[in-house]
């Protein structure tokens, strides 16, 4: 490199150039009194950091098979201050501390369970210019899931116990994320979206439930796409969540909620008229089941397609009676979850 | 040599930072060298955090999201957009994210040189020092040319033209720390050859689709000036069949679109000195920066400036860390008296 000769003017030029770097950088801070607000340390970032990374490890990755009382403990963290730069301005954009507590806001596994459900919100699909599907006769589906809707609503207010929502209780188009938004904002503790099937290729009646997953099946993901319609997902972006959501509680929860359902309604469809088939619970990418913290499901109560059952869904017997069957899956799955509940507690 | 010992002592961790508009990297004391594309991303709602799984992406990753993010990169035309808090918030995820990586241990004090470009360090100094200051025990920030200059003991006698994305930055040394009229900023740099390539190659083929991400990924494939063997086809589809386009001199012309201005400005910023300052200049001129790797920028430069005398013309070894090792050594040379705590 140098010749040894220069090596000690080197050095002289070399404190010139650093004495002039730190004399540059104290005219910068001098202009101003206190620039450098005292901020937390880094190491205490840190913590909180680990701490967010933890949960996020624990949400989408764990596993909650075995439902032991550490997850419990993660879960119930308060969310204290974890303030991190954040982007502000619009008032849409997400920041670190929203997520985390976001994460934070899944409450205790009992609540998670049904034991502590008080607040459950209904989710009417469609609205407004979206119509969702339409018979021949003209019956749109946003018309019949509203009614719907509005009927469980009253019942499950009548149990005193649990504060009943909705998405939307006129006929207005609310997009799939503010729907999402409502759920999570009124701390709701379960989220039934309630829609309408069309079938075009079979003139027949089914009855089918969701929850959030990946699917292989064509007319599923063709059901999605349908559903889901107005966001501005593809399914493309949901691959690589559904890797990642695995099996959490909130899935297996959710799985039970659309178990519950889908039982008490076609049961009980099945005795008012048996031309009905049971397409069971499926897994499905929709947006809006995505969203919601809490055990979320999507019933496609009723077939559009069959003849029939649009001028039955016409008459408000056969509508109060959906509402009916609704009201008993979720009872059915609320009571499920307190004998779950007691049954861990015994162990 | 002293300095590595009493930082041992203390458990100093000394961090060279660059910058960039595009890329920003860091050099740490621990031997790590890592970089991210300058590019910040928030998920825009709930539905984005659930699609893309984090609370904030940076770089490849950051794009290739972008529908889902609100997407940010901080010093796009050289400098924070003054009174954008967004961007001051997208400069501390890069840091935050870049001394992250290079894993301090818990306790360890950062000692924090950080480079930035001229233009930016004029304007935004403070806001710099704002964004960084969260992260680090104690700061200086420097102007990245000059940081680059001092990492390859370019002290005395010599220019450094660092060729970026937003802008190409001169710098010339003359034994003390540069004054404002050592350094120049000019715009023609790596983002003025992707537009000008982007706009060619529309003009040239009106029904294939052309994007910017990927016009800069065949300027950064094949990026030449004057002459270079073989042919350049890229494969594109058109109506969803791939066609194979010759794309060389399209890639010719946009890189030797910016060639003019540097060499003019680097004659103009010799020329203030003394002839015979001036001749020992033309016999250091660095080139460095992504710019740099521009096939026969370096031949290019170097004739273009031997019509005024002899001239040597060298490129920096690793222009991605230069900046970042320079700031490092800078960190690491510093006099211990001088790291005020913040
Ligand atoms: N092989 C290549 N040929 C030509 N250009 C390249 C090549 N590799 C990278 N680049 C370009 O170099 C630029 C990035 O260089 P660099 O990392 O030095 O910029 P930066 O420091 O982020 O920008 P700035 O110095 O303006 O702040 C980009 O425009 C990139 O496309
Ligand atoms: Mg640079
Ligand atoms: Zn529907």
């Amino acid at each position: 490199m140098m010749p040894a000769i220069a090596g000690k003017r080197e050095f002289k030029v070399k404190q010139a150039i650093l004495k002039g770097v730190y004399e540059d950088n104290l005219k910068v801070v001098g202009k101003c009194a206190h620039p450098l607000a005292k901020k937390p340390s880094l190491f205490r970032n840190k913590i909180l950091l680990f701490v967010a990374m933890s949960l996020i490890t624990l949400l989408g990755y764990g596993t909650s098979s075995n439902l032991s009382s550490s997850p419990v403990k993660q879960f119930a963290l308060s969310p204290a201050n974890t303030r991190t730069p954040s982007p502000p301005s619009s008032e849409k954009t997400l920041n670190p501390s929203d997520y985390a507590a976001f994460l934070n806001g899944r409450e205790p596994l009992s609540r998670v369970f049904g034991l502590g459900v008080r607040t459950i919100m209904i989710d009417p699909g469609h609205g407004g210019s979206d119509s969702g599907t339409s018979g021949k006769m003209g019956t749109h589906e946003k018309d019949m899931v509203l009614d719907i809707a509005k009927r469980l609503r009253e019942r499950l207010r009548k149990h005193s116990y649990y504060t009943v929502l909705m998405t939307r209780e006129q006929d207005v188009a609310v997009p799939l994320n503010k729907r999402v938004e409502l759920a999570n904002a009124a701390k709701a503790d379960l989220f039934v979206s309630i829609h309408l099937n069309y079938l075009p290729s079979k003139p027949i009646n089914m009855i089918e439930t969701y929850y959030f997953g990946p699917s292989s099946d064509p007319k599923t993901l063709k059901l999605a796409e349908q559903e889901n319609a107005g966001s501005r997902y593809g399914m493309s972006d949901f691959r690589e969540i559904i890797e990642k959501i695995g099996e959490t509680i909130k899935l297996q929860e959710s799985k039970q909620l659309a178990t519950s359902i889908q039982k008490k309604l076609f049961v009980n469809s099945r005795e008012q008229n048996g031309n009905v088939y049971d397409f069971g619970i499926k897994r499905a990418p929709f947006v809006v089941l995505l969203g919601v913290d809490v055990p979320a499901v999507l019933a496609e109560v009723s077939c559009l397609s069959n003849r029939e059952e649009e001028i039955e869904l016409n008459t408000e017997s056969h509508r109060e009676n959906i509402a009916r069957y609704l009201e008993a899956g979720i009872l059915d799955y609320l009571s499920k979850g307190d004998l779950r509940y007691e049954a861990k507690r015994e162990q | 040599m002293k300095q590595k010992e009493s930082s041992k002592e203390d458990n100093i961790l000394f961090v060279g930072i660059d910058l960039g508009t595009s890329r920003s990297s860091i050099s740490a004391s621990n031997d790590t060298r890592e970089w991210v594309e300058s590019y910040v991303g928030w998920p825009r709602d709930f539905i984005s955090l659930q699609v893309v799984g984090k609370p904030v992406l940076f770089g490849a990753e950051a794009l290739k999201n972008r529908l889902s993010l609100d997407l940010c990169r901080p010093l796009e035309h050289g400098v924070i957009k003054e009174g954008i808090e967004k961007s001051e918030e997208a400069v501390k995820e890069i840091i935050k994210y870049l001394i992250d990586l290079a894993k301090p241990e818990s306790g360890q004090k950062i000692y924090a040189v950080v480079g930035v470009p001229a233009d930016t360090l004029k304007v935004n100094k403070l806001a710099i020092r704002k964004a960084v200051a969260e992260f680090v025990h104690s700061l200086m920030v420097v102007s990245e040319p000059f940081a680059v200059a001092y990492g390859m003991n370019l002290l005395n006698n010599a220019l450094v033209i660092d060729i970026g994305a937003g802008t190409t930055d001169f710098c010339i040394m003359h034994g003390t720390i540069p004054a404002e009229e050592d350094q120049k900023t000019i715009l023609n740099a790596g983002d003025d050859i992707d537009e000008k390539l982007f706009s060619y190659l529309t003009e040239k083929y009106p029904n294939s689709r052309f994007n910017k991400n990927m016009v800069r990924q065949f300027k950064e494939q094949y990026s030449f000036v004057r002459e270079t063997p073989g042919d350049i086809r890229v494969e594109i589809p058109v109506d969803g069949k791939p066609v194979m386009h010759d794309i060389k001199n399209e890639i010719r012309r946009a890189c030797e679109n910016i060639l003019p201005a540097i060499v003019e400005t680097t004659t103009e910023m010799i020329a203030r000195f003394d002839p015979e300052f001036q001749v020992k200049i033309k016999n250091n001129i660095v080139l460095s920066g992504g710019g740099s790797l521009i096939r026969g920028i370096r031949e290019y430069v170097q004739d273009s400036l031997k019509e005024y005398g002899s001239c040597s013309v060298t490129c920096v070894e690793d222009p991605l860390f230069a900046g970042s090792n320079g700031a490092l050594k800078l960190a690491e040379d510093m006099p211990a008296k001088y790291w005020e705590p913040l």
